[in-house]
């Protein structure tokens, strides 16, 4: 690459946290996150490690942060428990302030409601899914257990991403959302390898007309392109999300230079999309509903990562309002924090969900990882999860398809695989 | 175990190649699913590892595999892979893992168990099962067997750290021990 070329946003910002001018994709360098944020179930090994590395401290334990997410509540009998005994008393001893316990939220959303994560900020995470914070202009760089070196010392390596930049343009049409349309992205990319060691940079004209909740559920679930991460352009309507939350925190917004070095540029046109069902066992499988509707299902679920903010149980709601859910079928809405789970109570969706027959679970991943709410035998399911693979929620017979929230609302009333855009008509 | 290196010198490795193609599922392909699905949160069963690596692909190789063989991978090597994967291939004796292209992850993975992934395009054009190459992943040469050299990019001196340790737990260990000491 030649060296006078213009940076994009994923390079600014791993070149400030080198301590660089500018950095090249396929570099290895090493960057001074922001925070660094993990999740409790790999924190036995983390522990385990901590013990062998003979550390008792963290470089900067006012960068950790660490979130019970996909255990909360646990129960009688469960592993979990001692690791959640564990972690309250490690973050005590090391004196990591941002921990928070069972029903806080998803670590995605702790990070953006909290304002933790700012335009320009580096976060270093345990998961890929973590890019939904792009959608406040912020880097999710995604390590294994490795995410233990940051803590220790306030640094680790990156490889700079190359950078997929990826143009919006259209609208939405009626009863479509943003995860379908990361659905017929994931289909059109991840077997190709197009975004191997990439940043997808998301921007152009429609994304005026996509909220935040709905940019953060096509950024949680790029990761399935099998890019590093992902990334937005940061706009008005993003910036005033962040200045409600920065809460005097300072943040630079990043823009990409006119002459960045893509690796490639696309374009989608949101008005061509339509509902899409993403069919098992693989993520590259997404048709149009039209090809599975019929199917007939015992199991559905709202949550995960990609779809549990507060749009997302809107959207099911407009579908379950006054409507019950199929006798055959079993629903569970979980909330991806408890800030979601207090609005949703405010604006009365919950009482249309237990209305409906739905069973709301506290905030957590929950279902998405098989944790509860699980498949038996040849269960099929319907959910806004993250995966589809065979086993993925419990048994390895069950099929799980994926869809939006939308589609999965309506295909739990109808009891089968549905376009949900009958029954939204005349209701959003 | 190798204590984490403080010195420059770019230790060489020098092995032969199993050559592999493109598209190669690390879960279920490298390992086989199951090792992931019933392991979790459990310690590694190295062994049971070591005997399943590519045995899908190749069922000769956990009984021929010689300890500092490299293998060459096609494009998306090892796509959809847990850190079983890395571990069964530093279980089997493989010095180095030179590929088309890869995850990040699969290398992140790889370079916290000790073993260095390297991206060299072109990479299966011009090397051969069966064929003795050199690898200095501190300075991304890789020497073919006709004696060509081709660059790669260079790991950074945290990660030549890390691989000389023999893996990030080890090379923590012997930086905070020399802290204290």
């Amino acid at each position: 690459m030649a060296a006078s070329s213009g940076q994009t946003i994923a390079q600014k910002i791993l070149a400030r946290a080198a301590g660089r001018d500018t950095v090249a994709p396929g570099e290895y360098v090493n960057c001074v996150p922001d925070h660094v944020v993990t999740q409790e179930m790999v924190w036995p090994v983390h522990k385990r490690n901590l013990e062998k590395i003979g550390a008792t401290k963290f470089a900067r334990p006012e960068k950790a942060i660490i979130v019970i997410d996909h255990t909360p509540a646990a129960a009688t009998g469960s592993p979990h428990a001692a690791t959640h005994h564990m972690l309250r008393k490690l973050t005590r001893e090391f004196g990591v302030e941002n921990f928070y316990g069972p029903n806080t939220g998803l670590r995605h959303l702790v990070l953006v409601e909290r304002g933790f994560a700012r335009p320009g900020s580096l976060i270093f995470s345990d998961e890929g899914n973590i890019a939904s914070i792009g959608a406040v202009g912020a880097l999710n760089i995604p390590m294994s257990t490795d995410v233990l070196a940051p803590l220790l010392k306030d640094q680790h390596w990156v490889c700079v991403p190359k950078t997929v930049r990826i143009e919006l343009v259209g609208s939405l049409p009626f009863g479509v959302t943003g995860r379908d349309l990361v659905q017929a992205i994931i289909r059109d990319h991840e077997q190709a390898g197009t975004f191997l060691q990439c940043c997808v940079e998301y921007g152009g004209p429609a994304l005026a007309g996509l909220s935040l909740d709905d940019r953060q559920a096509i950024l949680a679930s790029t990761f399935h392109t099998g890019s590093d991460t992902a990334i937005m352009d940061v706009d008005q309507r993003a910036l005033e999300y962040v200045e409600e939350r920065a809460n005097g925190r300072p943040y630079e917004v990043v823009r990409s230079d006119p002459d960045a070095d893509y690796a490639a540029v696309l374009t989608y046109d949101l008005s061509q999309l339509t509902p899409m069902v993403t069919v098992p066992p693989t993520q590259s499988g997404a048709v149009d509903v039209a090809q599975v509707a019929g199917r007939r299902i015992d199991h559905a679920a709202i949550g995960s990562c990609a779809n549990n903010r507060l749009e997302d149980l809107r959207a099911a709601a407009a579908i379950l309002r006054g409507r019950r859910i199929a006798p055959h079928v079993t629903m569970y809405i979980s909330p991806g924090s408890q800030n979601v789970y207090a609005a949703a109570a405010r604006e009365g969706l919950l009482e249309v969900f237990a209305e409906a027959g739905a069973t709301v679970l506290s905030p957590g991943c929950n279902t998405c990882w098989g944790y509860l709410g699980v498949l038996s035998g040849d269960d099929v399911s319907i959910t806004t999860h993250q995966f589809n693979y065979q086993g993925r929620n419990g048994s390895t017979e069950a099929a799980v398809h994926l869809a939006s929230p939308y589609t999965v609302a309506a295909s739990a009333v109808a009891g089968e695989i549905t376009d949900p855009r009958p029954l939204l008509a005349g209701r959003i | 175990m190798n204590q984490a290196s403080t010195s420059s010198a770019a230790r060489t490795l020098r092995g032969r190649v199993w050559k592999f193609g493109d598209q190669v599922c690390g879960d279920d392909g490298i390992i086989e699913f199951a090792a992931v699905r019933d392991g979790f949160g459990k310690p590694f069963d190295v062994e049971s590892l070591r005997q399943m690596c590519f045995r899908k692909l190749r069922p000769e190789f956990p009984s021929e595999v010689r300890p500092g063989d490299i293998v060459v991978g096609g494009a998306n090597f090892a796509h959809h892979n847990h850190v079983e994967v890395s571990v069964a291939l530093k279980a089997s004796g493989i010095s180095a893992v030179l590929v088309e292209s890869c995850e990040s992850g699969f290398i992140r993975r790889a370079m916290s168990q000790g073993l260095p992934v390297l991206l060299v395009p072109g990479i299966t054009r011009v090397v051969e099962d069966g064929d003795v190459i050199s690898v200095t992943p501190a300075t991304g040469k890789i020497e073919l067997a006709d004696g060509r050299v081709i660059d790669s990019p260079p790991f950074s001196p945290q990660m030549v750290q890390i691989w000389e340790a023999g893996g990030l737990v080890n090379a923590l260990a012997a930086e905070f021990a020399a802290s204290r000491s």
